[in-house]
């Protein structure tokens, strides 16, 4: 699996699952950057209640997350919110749709709604850019703390949307294997068929021009600023939703990957020096283990 | 074939390097059982606790350039060698650490190699009279080597995985972001 | 408390404590006298390896090298001077001009390649040339050749 799938595995099949068979219902489990789900069902076997916890709600709410999820999920949305959680969702078994299509066209909707709220501020800055194309000026630079020390930032423009990530690479190897990585992300757009691609633009330590006033910003080895340079074509309204699925999972398609290769290479590392063991046993002497016997007969054991 | 003719042709560049540190150590390795001078019932790799000035020997350097080198410090009853290994850029310094550190932490089961690098080398081994009594000594020689020549290819085929890995997964995003353009 | 005590180092006062001297015998001349010596030396090479002479060269300038301490200026001398000749000699030639040498000769030089080894990019130090005529010297002199080189205590 070389790309993150943008819907929650988890939901989807459990929700599959109840549909298929009824039954009570408890479960806790977690997303990309500590978005917390609670699945349940509270009152009848029937209704399941799905709520999610996420770190940036409150920014969310304000680039107008709430209308975008009562578009997507309309009549679902709860009215009481599970306490401790952003959003609870209300899923009726009784009325899903019967026909298998539009049923798995639900579900994964529904497994979408992480991607959904994290969408807003992006539906937004794609918006403002098509009323700054006759307005001119700047829009709002959307700040959104995902993560306890990495955000993003999203602002348009009259003739594009610019969306920078910030990232930490905790550990000095993190740090050059994701420079390696995105350095290709800078250089993969000279191949003929991915120069539509967005532009990639990457520096680590100094924040980009568009978000050096932001307060708060740290200067250090470890940080790296990603900034993506998004033209109308890449949100015309047919692509939006698939531009907006990749790029909101860009830091964890990264990171995943960062991890993997570390992985791969402590595996190799491994057999490497197993190999050097071999080696290195060859040189040991043989020491000749012969049977003894004692005066009785009896074989002699050391322990 | 194009791998196989350059490992040859960098076989060939290290070949004299290898060739120097294998006789020198194979100089070096005439260990005997020797006690301590100083402390009555202690048997000491001398080269480490370096108590007496007579039994230690003359420590002998082989350096193909500055980043390429390796330290034999011979003495009486031990002989420590320490090596330096190429590191051209970030990637290979971070590689060959992580690789080393691995290696250290296994000392145990490696018998002659030493916890800690000598300081300015990456790794070093601890060879000792009990090892060459116990071990056949041309084949410890040979492990050496072998390590040497193994380790320079190890870190390059890391790095440039490592770099093949990197361009696949840019490459595998930009072209889902791109191809639902066309 | 006065601690002091446990500092001393009590071993200079240990008889039996071997001093460096003891190790070898020093060389008896004057470190002027060498240093003069180094440079003649230098000079004479030169002329010879004008006349295109690399054994006599290197007979000249290894034998009765300048060793122990003290002597620092004229060992540089005589290293910059050795690598010269080392460098130029071409690398077919190495073998017969090796067989031509003594075998204190050819002791010395050993002991030169590991100290030109021992400090890389120095001057015009080459790793390559070095390691070439190591491993030349090696398959003529042998490893007792390292060996000697690895024991005795004259240190150029």
């Amino acid at each position: 699996m070389i790309l993150l799938e943008p819907h929650n595995v988890i939901i989807q099949t459990t929700i599959l699952e109840k549909i298929q068979k009824p039954g009570s219902l408890d479960v806790v489990f977690v997303d990309y950057d500590n978005v917390r789900f609670h699945l349940s069902t509270p009152e009848r076997k029937t209704v399941l209640l799905l709520s999610m916890n996420i770190r940036c709600w409150d920014e969310l709410v304000q680039y107008g997350a709430l209308d975008i999820l009562r578009r997507e999920y309309g009549s679902l949305l709860a009215t009481q919110v599970e306490p401790e959680y952003n959003v609870s969702l209300e899923i009726d078994l009784e009325q899903v749709p019967t026909d298998a299509e539009s049923r798995e066209a639900f579900v994964t909707s529904l497994a979408l709604l992480k991607r959904n709220a994290l969408a807003a501020p992006f539906e937004r800055g794609f918006d403002t850019q098509k009323q700054l194309e006759s307005a001119g000026g700047q829009g709002e630079l959307m700040q959104i703390h995902y993560r306890d020390e990495e955000a993003m930032y999203i602002q348009a423009a009259p003739d594009r949307v610019t969306v920078i990530f910030s990232t930490v690479f905790r550990e000095e190897t993190d740090r050059i294997f994701g420079k390696v990585f995105l350095q290709e992300f800078v250089d993969a757009r000279r191949q003929p068929s991915i120069q539509n691609a967005p532009q990639v633009l990457y520096s680590s330590r100094d924040p980009p021009l568009e978000i050096r006033h932001v307060p708060g910003l740290r200067n250090s080895e470890e940080i790296g600023y990603v900034t993506f340079v998004l033209f109308p074509r890449h949100f015309t309204k047919s692509v939006a939703p698939s531009t907006i699925s990749h790029i909101q999972l860009f830091r964890d398609y990264l990171h995943y990957h960062i991890k993997c290769s570390k992985a791969y290479m402590h595996s190799r590392m491994r057999h490497r020096v197993t190999e050097f063991q071999k080696v290195l046993n060859r040189a040991k002497t043989e020491v000749a283990t012969t049977e003894r016997k004692t005066a009785s007969g009896r074989t002699m054991l050391s322990r | 074939m194009v791998e196989a003719l350059g490992s040859l042709a960098m076989s060939n560049v290290l070949r004299p390097y290898l060739a120097a540190v294998r006789s020198t150590l194979t100089a070096a390795l005439t260990l005997e059982n020797f006690g301590s001078q100083v402390v009555e019932r202690h048997n000491k790799p001398e080269v480490e606790s370096a108590s007496s000035k007579e039994v230690l020997l003359n420590p002998l350097t082989i350096s193909r350039n500055e980043n390429e080198r390796v330290l034999i410090e011979p003495s009486v009853n031990s002989i420590r060698l320490s090596i330096k290994i190429k590191q051209a850029d970030e990637i290979e310094r971070i590689l060959c650490n992580k690789f080393t550190r691995f290696m250290m932490q296994r000392a145990e089961s490696f018998i002659v190699l030493r916890r800690k690098p000598v300081a300015g080398y990456d790794i070093s081994f601890l060879i000792t009279n009990t090892h060459t009594e116990t071990m056949l000594k041309h084949k410890i020689v040979d492990f050496i080597i072998q390590f040497m020549e193994e380790v320079d290819k190890e870190i390059s085929e890391m790095k440039l995985s490592l770099n093949a890995r990197a361009r696949i997964v840019a490459e595998s995003y930009l072209t889902a972001v791109s191809n639902c353009l066309t | 408390m006065d601690t002091a005590f446990r500092k001393i180092d009590i071993d200079i006062y240990d008889e039996d404590v071997l001093q460096e001297s003891e190790l070898y015998e020093a060389d008896p001349r004057d470190p002027a006298e060498v240093l003069e010596d180094a440079k003649q030396r230098a000079a004479h090479v030169r002329s010879l390896l004008a006349k295109n002479d690399i054994p006599g060269a290197l007979t000249v300038i290894l034998d009765n090298a300048p060793y122990g301490p003290n002597v620092d200026d004229a060992k540089i001398i005589t290293l910059q001077t050795l690598l010269t000749i080392l460098n130029t000699t071409k690398s077919a030639d190495i073998p017969g001009v090796i067989k031509a040498l003594s075998l204190d000769t050819q002791d010395t030089l050993m002991k030169y390649l590991y100290k030109g080894m021992a400090m890389p990019g120095w001057g015009d130090i080459s790793g390559s040339v070095l390691l070439g005529w190591h491993e030349k010297l090696t398959e003529v002199a042998g490893v007792g050749c390292i060996v000697r080189t690895m024991t005795d205590r004259r240190i150029v």
